[in-house]
């Protein structure tokens, strides 16, 4: 028998952190063992509904009523579909807390391959500005690192993965490695060069997304073929995911073992050597629990789950994880805040259409309190992303006429919402709820994350300057509506246990590595001491990559 | 070091299972029966009407009986189908009363008169009913093969993307 139980690295999670983490130290010579709580996705085999019509998939792919109360109440606020419902964590088996008054969604996914398979996608470094932010404000929260720290592992993980987007020299928005853009359509190029015109300073651009525009061979990908397929999982492997680029790349090496359906609920530790020592987790087929161990550890569950083993990571009968002597496990837990959406007509160029479904649109990058405070009333900034499209009329009455009525598009109409960065607040934390154990035993998480008067501010600014710009930029019938803002709701839940330099304000080092434990990585949103207001998962990945090949190199000195 | 070791399985929450079986969406048959034969007559007759067998097939031909009856028995909240079962009664009654017929017996034009009233809320409850009906017709037509191929044009692997498509050469409307 080949020795399958030997392991030199543990990678908790497979989703765009785990993902990395187990391609690069299988790739640097390591044997390693992937534990994923979800269900196994194999790329294009598992994406049961990838290219059906809707009346191919049950329920005319619209979540039946019923099955998204009992079950999806969380996953809802994401993008639950009957075709990728198993990409999506059941709610009614995996329960978490928050007070009624101060909601948390906890929008997981339930598959192998994590949030890869059901993320949005767009994708963009952070600039220099984001690191530095904490520090210029006088916020508690230091990064240990920079931009030019991560510069270099951003253009690796870009160069592999295959980021689309043009080339803008922006101050803020520093440029990927780009593959070519999709193209703008000419609605939102004429949106642009009004917008611009009448807002110097201000830009919008093409997306930047993990959508191929070029094939990658090498990796059996196919660039995007524009079918709007991406939330049921792409079998030309068009955009990042686990399975279409990381998961194949650790197979390849032959030093890969996966293991589904693996829940890890804690961490083992030898406070005399400070190194974790296993790694526990519970078969959930079959019920049985087990210790792995290896002398390495990467924990990439997502932010918040991560942060939940480190918590339950603790001496019997104490409630103080091993990797909480810095007092600050568990807080300064931030998301994006959004809900703000503006949205006008756009006149004339109806000789014009789109053809093809082009996933994502347009970008304004933020253009507020860039190299300080403006006295805008706020700190920090917001992007929006958006698009032009037409859709087909909606005319009112029945039968024949109407029928034909929909025969038809209507005008350009563009739309575009906000996402701001949200700051670090100490009492925004999670917790664990000792008196409530999950069916693996595990004690729940308890939330107590709500958005502060500076997110607000944030958001009404920019509602305010949304429909300004959307107005003057010549669009008609310039509305905007606001929602409940609702933390996690972005799906960009970040911190937890944040990297600093002092391990008595931070879990982590620069390294991602935890101040506690030196052979404990974790490199997922947990270790943000910040969130800029760009998507973060870019960023997952190159700090990813980045402590991959700190660890193996400090293993071999 | 390296290894791993058993322990016993974990002691299990009182009637909770530690195996969570993906929720599977009912797609079979209606599990109730939503409507009466009559009302179920009329349904299908008036889902016709509102969008009726041109050039290409109606709602008859698509499913869209089928599909409005499982989706208020199975997938819709329980009570979506109040209105539409109140709104077939409403316009059943004036049926018998202004043509002294069953409703999905009347001439065409009856039936669209009849339509009408509802969507001007003439009839009680004529206008909870109108819309609500009217979008479920839309819905199940519009996701049907019918409506996905023929009405519309189903492109599903379009290869590459115009931004500045020419309207001229669009066909038919692109199913998305």
């Amino acid at each position: 028998m080949a020795s399958t139980n030997r392991f030199d690295a543990i990678v908790i999670g497979s989703g765009v952190s785990g993902g990395f983490a187990a391609k690069e130290l299988t790739e640097k010579g390591l044997r390693v063992l992937m534990l994923d709580r979800g269900v196994m996705v194999e790329h294009q085999e598992g994406y049961t509904y990838d290219g059906k019509p809707a009346y191919e998939v049950p329920a005319r792919n619209m979540m039946p009523q019923s099955l998204m109360q009992s079950n999806y109440f969380i996953a809802k606020h994401g993008y639950v579909a009957p075709s990728n419902q198993k990409f999506y964590n059941d709610d009614k088996a995996n329960p978490y807390d928050y007070d009624e008054g101060s909601p948390f969604y906890w929008i997981r996914p339930g598959a192998v391959g994590g949030k890869s398979l059901i993320w949005g996608r767009w994708s963009f470094r952070w600039a220099p500005e984001d690191f530095e932010a904490n520090k210029r404000d006088g916020i508690d929260g230091v990064w240990p690192i920079g931009y030019d720290d991560v510069a270099p592992w951003y253009s690796y993980i870009e160069k592999y993965i295959g980021v689309s987007g043009s080339r803008e020299n922006l101050p803020y928005l520093p440029d990927s490695d780009f593959q070519p853009p999709m193209p703008m359509n000419i609605a939102e190029k004429w949106v642009k060069q009004r917008l611009e015109a009448k807002f110097p300073g201000r830009k919008l651009i093409n997306t930047r997304l993990s959508n191929m525009t070029q094939d990658k061979p090498d990796q059996n990908r196919t660039k995007c073929q524009f079918r709007n397929q991406c939330s049921n999982g792409c079998s030309f492997g068009a955009y990042f995911s686990t399975q279409a680029v990381t998961l194949p790349a650790a197979r390849a090496t032959g030093k890969l073992t996966l293991r589904s359906d693996a829940v890890v609920t804690n961490l083992e530790y030898d406070a005399a050597r400070k190194k974790v020592t296993g790694v526990r987790y519970v078969d959930a087929k079959t019920g049985q629990a087990q210790v792995v161990n290896a002398d390495l550890v990467f924990l990439c569950a997502s932010a918040m789950a991560s942060t939940q083993i480190l918590m339950n990571s603790r001496a019997p009968g104490s409630d103080k994880s091993y990797f909480d002597n810095s007092g600050t496990l568990g807080r300064y837990v931030m998301d994006h805040i959004f809900r703000v959406g503006v949205r006008g007509d756009i006149p004339g160029m109806e000789d014009y259409i789109e053809y093809g479904r082009r996933p994502g649109g347009v970008y304004v990058p933020r253009f507020r309190n860039i190299g300080g405070e403006e006295g805008v009333g706020f700190k920090r900034g917001y992007g929006y992303q958006g698009s032009a499209r037409r859709e087909p009329a909606k005319p009112v009455g029945f039968g024949a006429s109407m029928k034909e009525g929909m025969r038809k598009y209507g005008g350009w109409k563009f739309d575009m919402g906000a996402f701001g960065e949200c700051l670090p607040y100490a009492d925004n934390r999670v917790s664990l709820n000792a008196s409530k154990l999950d069916r693996f035993g595990m004690p729940v998480m308890r939330f107590d994350v709500t958005f502060r008067d500076n997110e607000l501010k944030m958001m009404k600014d920019a509602r305010q300057q949304g429909e300004m710009m959307l107005r003057e930029a010549g669009l008609l019938n310039v509305s905007s509506s606001e929602s409940e803002h609702v933390p996690g709701d972005a799906i960009h839940e970040m911190g937890g246990a944040r990297m600093g330099a002092d391990p008595r304000k931070s879990v982590l080092n620069g390294w991602s590595q935890a101040h506690d434990a030196s052979n404990l990585y974790v490199t997922d949103g947990a270790q943000m001491a910040s969130v800029s207001c760009v998507n973060p998962s870019l960023t997952f990945m190159a700090l990813t990559a980045r402590a991959a090949d700190h660890a193996v190199k400090a293993m071999r000195a | 070091m390296f290894g791993s070791a058993l322990f016993a399985p974990i002691a299990r929450a009182a009637g909770a299972s530690l195996v969570a079986k993906m929720p599977v969406i009912n797609d079979g048959p209606p599990t109730t029966a939503i409507f009466t034969a009559p009302q179920r007559a009329l349904m299908t007759a008036l889902s016709e009407r509102v969008m009726p067998t041109t050039d290409t097939p109606g709602a008859i031909t698509a499913g869209v009986p089928a599909f409005i009856e499982k989706l208020l028995a199975d997938w819709a909240s329980p009570n979506d189908k109040v209105p539409i079962v109140a709104g077939l009664d409403a316009i059943e009654a004036r049926s018998m009363k202004d043509y002294k017929v069953s409703g999905s017996k009347a001439t065409p034009a009856q039936q669209d008169a009849l339509l009408t009233l509802a969507m001007n809320d003439q009839i009680p409850g004529g206008a909870n009913f109108f819309e609500p009906f009217r979008q479920l017709v839309i819905v199940g037509y519009f996701t049907s093969e019918v409506g996905i191929t023929q009405e519309r044009e189903y492109l599903p692997v379009p290869g590459e993307y115009n931004g500045e498509f020419l309207y001229s050469k669009v066909n038919k409307v692109y199913s998305s």
